[in-house]
């Protein structure tokens, strides 16, 4: 058996070593990197894969969204720079999570959900709820006919009547 | 906040002052902000921090200003419409010369606008991602007013609140009521407007169900209860032969009512035959009729898949309701009515039983149909995932051979259709394990039935005949009662499929035709492309204020790596798509001024992705001009450097294409789309990548057809392959949906820009093939 694993070199990934990277707040308190001595006012991080493995390569792009470098892993910067980067993802990532379901009516092909966000009852609609709902590990994705995405971080641990709710529509 | 600005109104503003509600406007006037110079309103959800909050945005010549509260849906009592009830807790004002111009971010979940002054950004509010069209619109507005002190209103801004009117719920854009509150009724009523020519049928049939209906609860009293009471019971004491000729008589009444009823059966179903299919056709070609309306965009937005399930699945759906459901409904609930109404004559005592029981069933039935409802819902997911799991696995035979992947995929399949049987499973065990608790329930009903009129026969209140007609009347009402308590989903489901339908029917399409569209009365083909901008979701430009220039006759190369906006430039000239801002003109006139069918007929598009329909060479060939003879079609096929090889085909130009027909290669059918566009005769040519995919040699044919084509009309031709433009007039190189280089191919090259690192590196890579070596050194030179 070959060994089928392809180095970086093959590829030529750009992953950006942790001495020569480092991220700051600009004065407007986003997020600024000074990469092998190149200084970019603003950057924007992006995960590669932001559902299985969000700590780990992550893109840098500047403003005018060129990618600049990738991060292998987040956890070989130190602590101070892993906030900044955590920070700045957090931000991107940000998704509403759902708390409790407290109802899924389903009314001519569209799924009216009632739930409960940081405290605040928020409704919204599905269509076409098989693809509108997303599950990836333990966490549950669902996008509503706007486009908006609401997560449920750990489906196992929000309580059995929630779950009871939402699990006809899960497979 | 500080003094009221002096009021005047210019018909800008108040031609936006509809954009917040009424009772908003005067909340926020008694927190302090003049709201009657407002330019542009826009509504948020979140603060900046992204908790949810509402956010309103608005700005006026002074300011931006967004005031956070609160917004409560309460019912007025009396009135049918729910009311909002706002809240103003705060008012950020941010003077206007503190901002250069907004900008908006997306990401994942969220957007946010964001102000900039001096290169300094700063963030100001987060919204949902759905917000994100609004927020854009917002943006341009602010920016067009910073920069002409005119607020340009993008077209596509329209009012925002899609809150259901009734309930408070969200809603689909562009409706005021949610599916749930609005439509139902609505779409019944919509529906049976299809039925509105047949009513003498319709009439017919009706009379005709509840004539059947009549017929089936009269039939116990004949089968039943005259066998027992006045045939078997022998009450008269008649001889055996009297008493055998009144059952011979009593058998021929029960036999001529079934059969009356049978005969009411056949003539409903003939009658509903006749019509059912007319009413589908009818739903099927207004659907097809309205797809034709609608523009590129919406196909774009929609899968194939489901469009072509709202033509054949969901008017099927609609039918079956109307053919199997319909009737049944009106059969049993006139079934139930005569029933209860008869069960009540013969035995008023035994009937009140009933009447304690029958809610007991009911609760049973209904609740037992939700709870399945669920279960049937996730055993339909595991089979919809394994049926596109087998069409997946069909598709991409080629990729999974080559990649010998067969038992990952057989793995793949296995763990599928394992998840669908324990599904199957679990479901079964479920029925299997309600039913009978419902059929024991039932029994016990029935025995209570047959014991407490047992009493009363013996009593002599009632006779034997009449207790069995009655047991027999109670197991009458069980089919009924249980159709009734499911048909309430049939209906959602027909009714989810009218509404599907009634979606296509009802679609705006994008691309309308003016009232006052003019046509060409001697077409040049001169094309100017005016600071166009174009996207085709919110905040994600595609074109940036692109202008050009193409001279009648002249051609123009664009270039641009892929994704740089050169297909769209081709649709937008062709108007597939309308511009969001800027224009494009053909001989002076603006497209969108122009009749579609002379703008179209005058535009011929041979693109990467080539099209055939089902039907001969011929008919693909003559698509663009049926009346086309045969002698123009072999010409136009010689043209594109596709006569010899259809005469190489057993049936040459009658060979049939398309779906199932004969396989032809992408040259072959690229030089078939390129005879269709010959026939077509247009004054304007746009070659989108048209030979992108074909080998060299093929390549060269092609280029042979299209120098023929390209004689005498304006052309863009779109490519990646520098080589195939070195005949054009002009080249524009595109990226990021702007132009950065433009000039003739001799005058690029010597600029040393984008246009000649791509000639280098392209050059390079024929040289490592072999190919084209001399040419590419002889252009350097």
């Amino acid at each position: 058996m070959s060994n089928n694993t392809i180095s970086p070199e093959t590829l030529r990934t750009e992953y950006v070593i942790p001495e020569k990277c480092v991220f700051s707040l600009n004065p407007s308190g986003f997020l600024a990197a000074d990469i092998d001595g190149k200084e970019y006012k603003r950057v924007i991080l992006t995960r590669s894969l932001p559902l299985s493995l969000p700590d780990e390569y992550i893109c840098i792009s500047d403003i005018e969204k060129n990618e600049v470098g990738i991060i292998e892993k987040i956890s070989a910067f130190s602590p101070e720079q892993q906030e900044l980067i955590n920070s700045e993802l957090s931000q991107r990532y940000y998704c509403p999570v759902i708390e409790k379901i407290e109802s899924i009516k389903e009314k001519m092909g569209h799924f009216y959900f009632d739930v409960v966000i940081g405290g605040v009852k928020k409704a919204f609609a599905v269509k076409d709820i098989t693809k509108s709902i997303r599950q990836h590990g333990d966490a549950i994705d669902v996008t509503d006919i706007d486009g908006n995405r609401y997560r449920i971080t750990d489906f196992a641990s929000i309580e059995a009547k929630s779950r009871r709710k939402l699990e006809p529509y899960l497979y | 906040m500080g003094k009221k600005p002096k009021r005047d109104k210019s018909p800008q503003i108040e031609k936006n002052r509809h954009k917040f509600p009424e009772l908003l406007l005067k909340k926020l006037e008694e927190a302090g902000l003049c709201t009657e110079n407002l330019i542009f309103c826009c509504t948020g959800d979140m603060d900046n921090d992204a908790c949810y909050r509402s956010a309103w945005l608005s700005f006026d010549e002074k300011g931006l200003y967004i005031a956070y509260g609160t917004e409560e849906l309460m019912k007025i009592k009396g009135k049918k419409h729910i009311e909002p009830k706002y809240t103003v807790e705060e008012i950020v004002a941010i003077p206007i010369e503190d901002i250069d111009k907004l900008e908006t971010e997306r990401y994942v979940s969220t957007g946010r606008l964001i102000s900039v002054k001096d290169g300094v950004q700063t963030s100001l509010v987060k919204f949902s991602i759905g917000r994100i069209g609004q927020f854009d619109n917002l943006m341009k507005a602010f920016n067009s007013f910073k920069e002409k002190g005119e607020a340009e209103i993008p077209t596509s801004a329209e009012p925002e609140d899609k809150k259901c009117k009734k309930c408070g719920k969200p809603c689909p854009p562009g409706k005021d009521f949610c599916k749930k509150c609005g439509k139902n009724s609505a779409v019944a009523v919509r529906l049976f407007k299809f039925f509105g020519g047949y009513i003498p049928q319709i009439i017919a049939i009706i009379a005709t169900m509840l004539l059947g209906s009549a017929v089936s609860v009269f039939i116990p009293q004949v089968s039943t209860r005259a066998l027992f009471d006045d045939v078997l019971a022998n009450p008269d004491g008649l001889p055996a032969a009297e008493l055998l000729k009144a059952l011979g008589v009593l058998v021929l009444s029960i036999f001529g009512v079934k059969l009356l009823n049978t005969l009411l059966t056949v003539i409903q179903q003939h009658l509903s035959g006749g019509i059912m299919p007319m009413v589908i056709y009818d739903i099927r070609v207004k659907i097809f009729k309205a797809m034709q309306r609608l523009s590129v965009g919406f196909y774009s937005s929609k899968q194939t898949g489901s469009l072509m399930e709202r033509v054949i699945s969901d008017s099927n759906n609609i039918y079956w309701f109307f053919v199997d459901g319909v009737p049944s409904v009106i059969i049993d609930t006139a079934t139930i009515i005569g029933v209860l109404i008869l069960m009540f004559v013969m035995s008023w005592k035994l009937s009140l039983i009933v009447i304690v029981a029958m809610p007991i069933i009911i609760v049973t039935l209904v609740f037992g149909d939700r709870f399945f409802r669920g279960m049937h819902h996730r055993n339909w997911l595991f089979g919809a995932r394994v049926s596109a799991m087998v069409s997946d696995n069909i598709n991409g035979q080629r990729v999974i051979k080559a990649f010998a992947k067969e038992d990952d995929e057989f793995d793949r399949f296995s763990k599928a259709s394992e998840d669908l049987m324990n599904s199957e499973i679990k479901l079964t065990v479920s029925e299997a394990t309600l039913f009978p608790i419902l059929e024991v329930v039932i029994l016990m009903l029935t025995t209570v039935v047959l014991g407490f009129g047992g009493v009363l026969v013996a009593k002599g209140e009632m006779t034997a005949g009449t207790l069995l007609t009655y047991i027999v009347y109670l197991e009458m009402l069980r089919g009924p009662f249980s159709f009734l308590s499911w048909v309430s989903n049939w209906w959602s489901r027909c009714a989810d499929s009218a509404q599907r339908v009634f979606e296509i029917c009802d679609a705006e399409p994008d691309i309308v035709e003016k009232e006052n569209a003019v046509g060409f009365e001697n077409l040049r083909g001169d094309i100017e492309i005016n600071e166009l901008e174009f996207e085709y979701e919110p905040a994600r430009p595609v074109i940036r204020k692109l202008s050009l220039e193409v001279k009648a006759g002249d051609m123009l190369g664009i270039v641009g790596k892929t994704g740089a906006g050169k297909t769209t430039i081709a649709n937008l000239i062709a108007r597939l798509y309308d511009a969001k801002e800027g224009n494009v003109k053909i001989d002076g006139i603006d497209v969108r001024d122009l009749k579609l069918t002379e703008l179209r007929r005058n535009i011929g598009l041979v693109s990467q992705d080539i099209y055939l329909f089902i039907g001969t060479i011929a008919d693909n060939i003559r698509y663009a001009k049926p009346d086309a003879t045969m002698n123009e079609i072999i010409a136009a096929a010689k043209a594109a450097s596709a006569h010899d090889f259809i005469m190489k085909l057993p049936d040459a130009y009658e060979t049939r294409v398309g779906a199932g027909g004969q396989k032809l290669s992408g040259g072959e059918r690229q030089r078939i789309s390129i005879a269709r566009t010959i026939i077509q005769n247009p004054k304007i040519l746009i070659l989108d990548e048209a030979t992108a995919a074909m080998d060299t040699e093929t390549e060269r044919n092609i280029q042979n057809s299209l120098t023929k084509l390209k004689a005498g009309r304006t052309t863009l031709a779109i490519a990646h392959r520098l080589s195939t433009l070195r005949d054009s007039d002009y080249l524009a190189v595109i990226d990021n949906g702007r132009i950065v280089e433009y000039g003739t191919y001799s005058e690029l090259l010597k600029q040393k820009g984008e246009f000649y690192k791509q000639y280098k590196i392209q050059s390079e890579a024929l040289k490592t093939i072999g190919i084209g070596t001399s040419e590419a050194e002889t252009e350097e030179e």
